[in-house]
């Protein structure tokens, strides 16, 4: 049975996987963007539990983590008309469901998804800051804007970096799964292409590869963003008071 | 002068502070002593408006404000005209020792970076960390973390200096560092408002000392008076248990300095690596 695996079909069908890369890296990007964006407004909303939207918030982020992903394209994809034919009787308005691209349900989806489980990261960064130094700013006269742009959030995004970088490795996977909302993703192209030529052993095999690399590449830049952010562990030389100096303190 | 009138703190039913008044001249260090719990901090703190006082007047700078109901924009001005000194140094953990002190100057009071760095600079060579001042506060020790906080405090050109407890965070040969900077202020002629437990260092360094009990001013007076001829039996209870205290640890310890001691020029720092965590 020479013939039963395929294993030089998993590596040359890797570029016609490839063409359909920018869709699943297009939703992994608008649905990242969009879940931060909430997700900080959410986190927001739960530190300084501002009263109603605070209730709101915690329905919203038990409901969103409480539901698989692909539970919510479906009620996306399938609510979202149901929701424009209301609009539409309740207003008389005439609003051409057939004319939302199918790709804004996905991104809708995965983006709200995202910023219940981002937000939740974000929240427990920005209350991990030490509210001493937060008192020390505000004891010399910050404005809480300024406290929080120069003390709250610098220090909030340090902590929250790794989470949330996991939280998007979990994106790009879970965008795999946009073809409920008849989306043409890397996943779904690769499915169709298999099912003319029966390999689909070798296709998820040729899907798993690439997934794997694109989230190597994401630890990557993950760590040297990390690196880059986060306070040197090693102590720096002591710096030399110039010759000028010495004489200017004699 | 800084005027302090009535300051009334409460907590639920709990009165911290029970209408305390004080003057604060030019150039005074005022020490405030007493048993924890008795409001000291919290007197600092609400001068600081870091606690929102229940009722008082302050008069700093020319200006009389009603600390009960006070505005955003004038809780900024009394804060810019009193800086703090915390027991725990809190330094801003992401900057470096210079950094830190011109963070109140370019952000508050928006001196244009350069010179507000040449500032910052002067205030560090001025407690001795000027070679430090590319290091995080985790590469600092202690002393010389509180020594960046006091050059970032006097940075902002305070009218009053609030040091609560600068040095009880601090190990015995640390806190002499701290003293000498703390003294090198006040001889520089800096108004301060200082709490703290060490007796010695009161009596060294204060103009006035004010032994605070159950919230309220219980006596006050020149240090020699106050330690040495104290009137109130309170008082005179209180300054026992510190002698008490000292009494034992001399019968202990047959000398209070040791002697051998290798005071390293750098601090020891032990890096902990992210593997070492778990």
């Amino acid at each position: 049975m020479p013939d039963l695996f395929d294993i030089k079909l998993v590596f040359t069908q890797i570029p016609q996987l490839l063409a359909y890369l920018p869709v699943t890296l297009e939703l992994t990007a608008a649905a990242g963007v969009v879940g931060l964006i909430l997700g900080f407004l959410i986190a927001m909303i739960r530190v300084k539990r501002v009263p109603v939207l605070y209730q709101i918030s915690t329905v919203y982020i038990s409901f969103l983590r409480g539901t698989p992903i692909i539970v919510q394209l479906y009620i996306s994809y399938f609510g979202i008309p149901i929701l424009l034919k209301y609009i539409n009787y309740w207003n008389g308005t005439n609003f051409d469901i057939n004319g939302v691209p199918p790709v804004l349900f996905a991104i809708l989806a995965l983006a709200l998804n995202q910023s219940a489980f981002m937000s939740e990261i974000i929240r427990a960064a920005i209350t991990a800051v030490d509210p001493g130094q937060i008192e020390a700013a505000e004891s010399m006269g910050m404005t809480p804007n300024q406290v929080r742009m120069r003390v709250v959030f610098p220090q909030a995004g340090i902590i929250a970096l790794p989470g949330l970088m996991n939280s998007l490795i979990g994106l790009i996977k879970g965008t795999s799964l946009a073809f409920v909302c008849a989306v043409v993703e890397m996943t779904a192209a690769g499915q169709i292409m298999a099912g003319s030529s029966y390999r689909y052993f070798e296709m998820y095999c040729s899907l798993a590869i690439i997934y794997w690399i694109i989230t190597l590449i994401l630890e990557f830049l993950s760590s040297l963003l990390e690196k880059k952010l986060s306070i040197p562990q090693e102590s720096p030389a002591l710096k030399q008071a110039t010759a000028q100096e010495v004489l200017a303190n004699d | 002068m800084i005027k302090i009138r009535g300051l009334v703190k409460t907590y639920g039913k709990n009165t911290v502070l029970d209408g305390i008044d004080l003057d604060i001249e030019k150039g005074e260090v005022v020490a405030l002593i007493g048993p924890s719990g008795t409001g000291k901090s919290t007197f600092l703190r609400s001068i600081n408006l870091l606690e929102k006082p229940d009722a008082g007047e302050l008069t700093i700078d020319g200006h009389t404000y009603d600390l009960a109901k006070i505005s955003k924009k004038d809780t900024i001005a009394i804060r810019r005209s009193t800086a703090m000194v915390f027991q725990q140094f809190n330094l801003f953990k992401n900057r470096t020792a210079l950094e830190n002190v011109m963070e109140g100057l370019t952000v508050v009071k928006k001196v244009p970076r350069k010179e507000a760095r040449e500032r910052a600079l002067a205030e560090l060579r001025n407690v001795g960390l000027e070679a430090w001042q590319d290091h995080y506060p985790q590469h600092l020790s202690g002393g010389q973390q509180q020594r960046v906080g006091i050059a970032r405090a006097l940075s902002m050109d305070p009218q009053l200096l609030l040091l609560d407890e600068p040095t009880s965070a601090l190990d015995p040969e640390r806190v002499r560092e701290v003293q000498e900077t703390i003294d090198k202020a006040a001889k520089e002629g800096n108004t301060m408002l200082l709490v703290s437990h060490e007796m010695g260092f009161v009596r060294q360094i204060a103009t006035r000392v004010l032994f605070i009990d159950g919230g309220k001013v219980v006596e006050q007076g020149a240090p020699e008076q106050v330690f040495s001829a104290p009137k109130t039996p309170r008082l005179r209870e209180f300054l026992a248990s510190f002698n008490e205290y000292a009494n034992t640890e001399a019968d202990n310890a047959p000398a209070r300095t040791p002697i051998n001691v290798i005071v390293p020029r750098t601090p020891t720092i032990f890096p902990v690596k992210q593997e070492q965590l778990i």
